[in-house]
């Protein structure tokens, strides 16, 4: 039997729902967004979705300006490592900034949960983009782009060094002999970059996946450098067919300089999937969240997406046309030419057109219908270049992702185009990724 | 039915066990340390041995430059995964995470023990350490900081993290769907903290904490450690080998208290206790001897080179001890240094008695006896102002866990000493300490 190619799925859990206003719908359990047993309950559905992976997304400096709980955020590492011990299959994937951590404890957790689950954690890459975020860290400004960049590129190296510096292997155990360390496996870093500068040794030895899954969420320039080198997800936001097939081909071509085949990164665009059996229902059931968006909500909603501040204005009066140069050339600027961009394509006039159209997806692409429209759409990025698998973005949880588990899924399934088992019992062999090796090992394997 | 003031008890965990070559022991299970299904079945004795906490103790460095490297064992997790990973398996139990103050930013911490203390429905607890060490200041690229001024940072940091902890206030949360009004901004604080060390604008992005804020714990013993641990701490870990060195402590520390508008039983001082129980005293004395025994000289004189800041392998292991620096040249654990030196004057011992001494409880109070000697012992120390409760450190696991919880346990709860059921479902609970109202609550007159 052919082993047809399959997508990759990833289920984006932003509580208390992808879509802005969410937290007032009455299919949101939002009033559980601190609880375990909820992110619990949440996990099992991916689990049973088959999904490789659960994502966490974070961002921190919000939580008044949105006067929503989806301000609120749990600390991702925490939220995984809690979740570890009680799935099976799933994949663990948490965000982390390099920009205000230190590359010994990022390595340190990071070891610890891919340990603590058996193989099945990942570590999303970002650099945070908000001077409010600095402001919780004692710096007045936000690094800036590039800096902050080539911070992400050592912080990585000194990570993927610290993962090896005590090799599975080196653990020898000895009773007899009184030998707990082969110390000949133990290759101690010394580091010395523009950033960082370390010697030391890490106490959790290599994991179970070699390392820990690399997933990098930036698309400017930068970012995707930074992927091509170090990456093996990315998750990105395109709109249309084109501009996806664009970025996918782009970034695939960067990998060969370092040595990498174009398997060995997976590219996942989110999607933001409304579903139900019928497409009016589906459509109803869009504008029915929209519904629940107030004007004070969807204005500062789209002020942070144009750069420009709409808040008070008339939800009915149009766009603002002024463009505004974002100096910071990374994701808000990104982020602002997508908006812009979909302003256009759907010849949205007015300030409520636009927050209900982005309310959901923020930027990312948004798919309404039927389980096999639904499936049609994901099938042509799949099979024409421009996706690996998606990361999924559920409307509303639990209900928005039940729909998707219980409609979308099985449709896939239908279509062989995903999986109907888990292929193995860590994220890198349901990924399809190899395991790294330990790059000292190799070395001693040439002498 | 009176209620008889009860004792606390902590489950120190180390694996594969406290004492330093415990991995060795035939009962040990040395292979295990970074198995999570091993460490819950660990975590579930301690909750049936109704214990008020796991306690976590952490270094950020693993040892690597220690001329024991190799012969110790050297693995372990970070303790905010590993308390996580347990919070989601147990029910009652408190999870206390030692975390320094040396190397991170509180933002980060007060984040991380706030979604801990959510998760795990009020439960989590922070001990609070500073990081000596040359080792772990390589690990961050930079240079040790001196004693005095990690707890200049250290003070202002629990300060920084109380902010956090309280920059929302209890009733934040209006949760008004129908007008969109999911809290009430003006209960969210920016805490806007300019201090010397750091700066801090807030707030948190989590609701206020269960406990309102996780347990305190601190573990330094040093009159700076005193001090901070009068102002901030709700649980104090602490090393006495005499009954008279823990009380001279215990009201030292209280007497610090009342300064600081605190009434002395809003801390809890439990020092640390390596027991090592048999059905006969002759049994222990063999299981200690046991353990002794399983020391190479090598690590022996190595780990006690460690904790008096001298080299002692150019002396002869069974002389005494040479002269020892003064005090005031110990930039490590200073109060643990004291300790030592102490006991080898009072029982005039050798380099080699002392390691064998020191190698398992470090510097803790070892009790080896049948189970109602080694209650009798912590009954004393709790009936006369030494210790409101102990932090329990098995010198293997899991035998050394499982004896204590089958059989010291249900000893301690003959006596009417210790409950047989959980008070409550918080830490803060079972260890009898209020929730702190947020600081920045408005007063309201009456």
């Amino acid at each position: 039997m052919m082993t047809k190619r399959q997508m990759k799925l990833g289920a984006f859990i932003n509580l208390p729902g992808q879509h802005v206003a969410s937290w007032r719908y009455e299919g949101t359990e939002s009033k559980r967004i601190l609880e375990l047993d909820y992110l619990v309950e949440l996990a099992k559905i991916a689990e049973r979705g088959k999904f490789d992976t659960i994502f966490f997304a974070d961002v921190f400096g919000t939580p008044i300006r949105e006067n929503s709980p989806s301000g609120i955020k749990l600390d991702p590492l925490v939220i995984i490592s809690a979740l570890a011990s009680v799935t099976k299959n799933i994949g663990l994937t948490a965000t982390l900034t390099t920009t205000y951590n230190e590359p010994f404890h990022v390595a340190r957790r990071f070891a610890a949960i891919d340990h603590l689950s058996g193989g099945r954690a990942a570590w999303n890459v970002v650099t945070s983009a908000n001077d409010s975020e600095s402001l919780l860290f004692g710096k007045d400004k936000h690094l800036a782009h590039a800096d902050r960049y080539e911070r992400a590129d050592e912080f990585l190296e000194v990570v993927k060094k610290l993962w090896f510096s005590i090799d599975s292997e080196a653990f020898v155990i000895d009773k007899e002999k009184g030998q707990y360390l082969n110390t000949e496996k133990v290759n101690p870093v010394n580091h010395e970059g523009k950033w960082f500068k370390l010697q030391g040794t890490l106490d959790t030895p290599s994991t179970p996946q070699g390392h820990p899954v690399i997933v990098q969420a930036g698309s400017s320039e930068a970012g995707k450098e930074l992927a091509a080198k170090s990456a093996e997800v990315i998750f990105t936001a395109w709109q249309t067919l084109e501009d996806a097939q664009k970025f996918y081909r782009d970034v695939k071509s960067r990998l060969a300089k370092y040595g990498r085949q174009p398997d060995d990164l997976k590219i996942m665009p989110g999607t933001f999937i409304t579903v139900a059996k019928t497409e009016e229902e589906a459509i109803l059931k869009r504008k029915n969240l929209n519904s629940h968006i107030s004007p004070e909500i969807g204005l500062a909603y789209v002020s942070t997406f144009l750069g420009i501040d709409v808040r008070g204005y008339d939800p009915d009066a149009p766009i603002p046309q002024e463009n505004v140069a974002i100096e910071d050339k990374t994701n808000p600027q990104i982020r602002a030419n997508i908006v812009r961009g979909i302003i256009e394509r759907e010849k949205l006039t007015t300030l409520r057109e636009l927050y209900e159209h982005i309310a959901g997806a923020r930027g990312h692409r948004e798919i309404v219908g039927t389980p096999e429209q639904i499936a049609d759409q994901l099938e042509e990025w799949f099979l024409n270049e421009a996706a690996d698998g998606f990361n999924i973005m559920p409307p509303t949880f639990p209900e928005g992702f039940n729909d998707i588990v219980e409609l979308v899924i099985p449709e896939l399934q239908r279509r062989g185009l995903f999986r109907t088992e888990y292929e193995g019992t860590t994220l890198r062999e349901n990924l399809g990724l190899s395991v790294p090796v330990n790059p000292n090992n190799k070395q001693s394997q040439k002498i | 039915m009176t209620n008889k003031k009860q004792l606390k008890l902590g489950a120190f965990f180390m694996l594969p066990g406290h004492h330093a070559v415990a991995w060795r022991h035939p009962e040990a299970k040395a292979e295990n340390v970074l198995n999570f299904e091993f460490i819950k079945e660990q975590a579930l004795t301690a909750e049936r041995g109704k214990f008020d906490m796991v306690f976590l103790a952490d270094g950020v460095a693993a040892g690597a430059t220690s001329a024991a490297f190799g012969k110790e064992h050297s693995a372990s997790f970070e303790p905010f995964t590993l308390l996580s990973s347990l919070a989601a398996v147990t029910k009652n139990i408190g999870l206390v995470g030692t975390v320094s103050t040396t190397y991170t930013e509180p933002f980060n911490l007060a984040r991380q023990f706030a979604s801990l203390d959510h998760l795990s429905k009020g439960r989590a607890g922070w001990n609070v350490v500073t990081s000596g060490g040359k080792e772990a200041a390589a690990n961050f690229g930079q240079d040790e900081l001196l004693h005095a001024k990690r707890y200049e940072r250290a003070h202002e940091f629990v300060d920084v993290v109380k902010k956090l902890w309280d920059s929302w206030e209890e009733d934040a949360i209006l949760f008004n769907q129908e007008e969109a009004q999911f809290l009430d901004p003006s209960k969210v604080h920016f805490i806007n903290h300019t201090g010397k060390w750091l700066s801090v604008a807030g707030p948190l992005n989590i609701p206020r904490p269960v406990q309102g804020h996780p347990v305190v714990v601190q573990a330094g013993s040093s009159d700076s450690g005193k001090e901070l641990a009068a102002e901030t701490a709700e649980v104090i870990f602490t090393a006495w080998q005499t009954k008279e060195e823990a009380k001279d402590f215990y009201r030292d520390v209280k007497g610090r208290m009342a300064k600081y508008g605190r009434s002395p039983e809003e801390l809890k001082i439990m020092p640390g206790i390596f027991p090592v129980i048999g059905d006969t005293e002759e049994e222990a004395k063999e299981k200690y001897q046991q353990l002794v025994d399983l020391i190479p000289e090598s690590i022996g004189v190595a780990r006690l080179s460690s904790q008096l800041g001298v080299d002692l392998r150019q002396f002869p292991v069974d002389g005494p001890l040479p002269d020892l620096p003064h005090l005031n040249e110990i930039n490590g654990n200073k109060s643990r240094f004291q300790l030592v030196k102490d006991l080898a004057d009072r029982e005039n011992l050798t380099i080699r008695q002392l390691y064998q001494r020191t190698a398992g409880g470090r510097g803790h109070r070892e009790i080896i006896g049948t189970q109602v000697q080694i209650a009798d012992q912590l009954q004393e120390w709790f009936e006369n102002e030494a210790a409101d409760g102990f932090n329990i450190m098995p010198p293997v696991f899991p035998s050394g866990l499982n004896d204590f919880v089958e059989k010291v346990i249900p000893e301690l709860q003959k006596r009417g000493i210790f409950r047989n059921e959980y008070e409550g479902t918080t830490l803060r609970e079972n260890l009898g300490l209020k929730t702190p109202v947020s600081q920045f609550a408005k007063v309201t007159l009456q």
